[in-house]
């Protein structure tokens, strides 16, 4: 004879599967969230780098400044004519910026008199900021040169207008620098287990309330929490399962890119993948439970539905509010629920010191959440406001 | 056999039942008969553990409900007023989950469908998903699930409710089978023609008590009318409102 706990656990797994269309969307988009954000954010990074990487100036009027022209070509930057609606292509964004000499230029320029250059741009765009910061660069590059030649012919030593030389050393390695792709990754760990546990938590509760099925599902000689627990370990069983997937997927998709220039920036393999599960896994469990308690709350599936969506929304906004607030790592952090996965996930993602604690401790706290979640459903459930209550 | 002595029952200080004491014996069909609101479903949802007694008790087979609720269960088949089905699985699926959860082996389940399936009918119906059931299709399935496990006890929540004069009827048929087969049936209705075409024993509840009860004869010969329903109208108290 199998156990009550058991024959639940099956017919949730069953019910939840035979939906087909929403157990396939659910599968799919969970495979497809990983390489879609690394095609993303890879395009977008690798866009940013070749734009700075090719020295290229687009100039209006480049025959009135012989001089620029001259320094520029030394330093092997590619000289373009822009076209003449240059402004409008800015404001579209076809372009991203250009340097309008005027026709006086070198006549003020050869008298000394501080002739003068406009960089024309959009700054609202950020993916132009890095060609405008070259053209600035390298007109700052042309005004030094110039000037110091200008001093030397006077017999004034240069290092004068220089008295700090400032050199730029960047301690980032690639991978820190690739943390930012990382940070989506974890996000999108966090989220999937609440996506994925979300169906049979609200079918298992607030839907069997409203089908009518919960008075004669309890009437049955089974202790209420073996019933309670089978519901919850077929949510866990999704939420692990879409956590996963999602989680296969960013694998899959770094693998694909380790043969590129980012592949540094993008060190999401096995290692990685093996620890993010590690740490979801037991989140899973957490979110599952709470799902299904304020799910017996529910009087119908849509009103369940509502709690849940509020309850992503507060635990999507964690990631965020770190991000944005610079909270730095901390004992405290792993002690909190959803801050200590993410703080979790960002240190591997980081390829910090990940030590067993790092896991234990949010891992701990998730299941005893998790036990305390069910025992209280199965509270609730023996309770009979709730069952008849309000139906 | 059910046996329940001066059932109350208080939600929210509101008495949904006062004072009821009865008993349904093995072989025979026991009725609950009352208006809305008399507090049938509350008795049959203390009978069956579902809902705690604030007073007094109630007994399935000698096993008292409070003492071991599951014991109780495990003797009892319910068929409550809320009879869903999950739609994504078949009728078989349905009915062997609820064989599974009172511990029946896959055997058992297969030789309990096939017999019910019979009983009720429903052979045709039996490897379809539910979701597009009728409602005397979905009963069938109903009752096919709650008597899974073969249960010497069998309560019936308004099983009438909703259902076609077809339906009805082999609902009728189905319930005397149960009393042939020595079970007890006890149900509850508001229809008094229903109650007096097919119950043994009649126990007329109203506002919460048992105002009477006995065999229609017996009933009869309480209130002192010649006719059923000017007994059930003079026996409830209903006059005053009518």
């Amino acid at each position: 004879m199998r156990s009550p706990l058991s024959i639940v656990y099956l017919k949730e797994l069953r019910d939840a599967l035979r939906d087909r269309r929403t157990a396939i969307m659910v599968l799919v988009a969970s495979l497809l969230t990983g390489p879609v954000t690394f095609i993303l954010v890879a395009q977008f990074v690798s866009g940013l780098e070749e734009k700075a990487s090719t020295l290229k100036v687009r100039m209006v009027g480049q025959q009135n400044a012989p001089a620029l022209v001259n320094f520029l070509r030394r330093g092997d930057v590619e000289i373009e004519d822009a076209p003449a609606d240059y402004e409008a292509r800015i404001k579209e964004g076809r372009l991203d910026a250009v340097i309008v000499v005027p026709r006086d230029f070198d006549e003020k320029y050869l008298s000394g008199e501080g002739a003068k250059v406009d960089i024309v741009y959009d700054d609202s765009r950020t993916e132009s900021s890095p060609a405008i910061r070259q053209a600035e660069r390298l007109l700052r590059g042309f005004n030094r040169e110039t000037g110091m030649l200008r001093m030397m012919a006077r017999g004034v030593s240069p290092d004068l207008t220089e008295p700090v030389k400032v050199q730029h050393v960047n301690t980032a390695t690639p991978r820190q620098k690739g943390a930012v792709l990382l940070f989506l990754v974890s996000m999108f760990a966090i989220i999937s287990p609440l996506l994925g546990g979300m169906t049979i938590a609200i079918d298992s509760t607030a839907g069997e309330r409203e089908r009518g099925s919960l008075e004669p599902l309890l009437a049955n000689p089974v202790p209420i929490r073996q019933v309670v627990i089978g519901k919850w370990l077929a949510a866990w069983t999704f939420a692990s399962g879409v956590a996963v997937l999602t989680l296969g997927g960013f694998a899959l998709a770094a693998a694909f890119y380790s043969g590129k220039r980012l592949a540094a920036m993008m060190a999401f393999g096995a290692p990685e993948f093996v620890l993010f599960v590690l740490i979801i896994v037991p989140f899973a469990a957490m979110t599952s439970a709470m799902q299904m308690l304020i799910c017996t709350y529910g009087r119908t599936y849509r009103e369940a539905q509502t709690y849940v969506s509020y309850l992503a929304t507060v635990v999507s906004f964690v990631p965020l509010i770190v991000m944005f607030s610079g909270l730095k790592d901390a004992f405290w952090q792993l002690v909190v629920p959803v801050l200590g996965q993410q703080m979790a996930l960002s240190r591997v993602a980081r390829g910090d010191e990940f030590t067993l604690v790092d896991w234990a401790v949010p891992s701990v706290i998730a299941i005893a959440l998790a036990i305390a979640g069910v025992a209280l459903v199965a509270r609730l459930l023996r309770d009979e406001r709730i069952v008849f209550g309000r139906s | 056999m059910i046996e329940a002595r001066d059932l109350a029952k208080r939600f929210n200080g509101v008495e949904a039942v006062r004072h009821v004491s009865f008993a349904a014996a093995d072989g025979a069909i026991t009725g609950l008969l009352g208006p809305n609101g008399a507090g049938k479903t509350t008795t049959l949802r203390m009978i069956s553990t579902l809902v705690a007694p604030t007073q007094g008790s109630a007994r399935v087979d000698g096993i008292e409900t409070t003492a071991d609720p599951i014991g109780v269960r495990a003797r009892i088949g319910m068929l409550s007023d809320a009879r869903g089905l999950y739609a994504r699985l078949t009728a078989r699926e349905n009915i062997a989950y609820y064989g599974a959860l009172r511990g029946l082996t896959h055997e058992q389940i297969e030789a309990s469908v096939a017999r019910l399936a019979r009983m009720l009918d429903m052979e045709s119906l039996l490897d379809r998903r539910t979701d597009g059931f009728s409602q005397g299709e979905k009963m069938k399935v109903a009752i096919a699930r709650t008597l899974v496990h073969d249960p010497p006890n069998v309560l019936l929540d308004e099983p009438s409710n909703g259902l076609d004069v077809m339906t009805t009827r082999n609902l009728r048929e189905v319930i005397r089978q149960l009393r042939e087969a020595g079970k007890c049936v006890l149900f509850s209705s508001h229809v008094m023609q229903e109650v007096s075409a097919l119950c043994d024993t009649i126990v007329i509840v109203a506002r919460g008590a048992v105002v009477a009860s006995g065999t229609a004869a017996d009933l009869l010969t309480a209130s002192g009318c010649d006719n059923l329903e000017d007994a059930f109208v003079h026996l409830t108290g209903e006059e005053d409102a009518a």
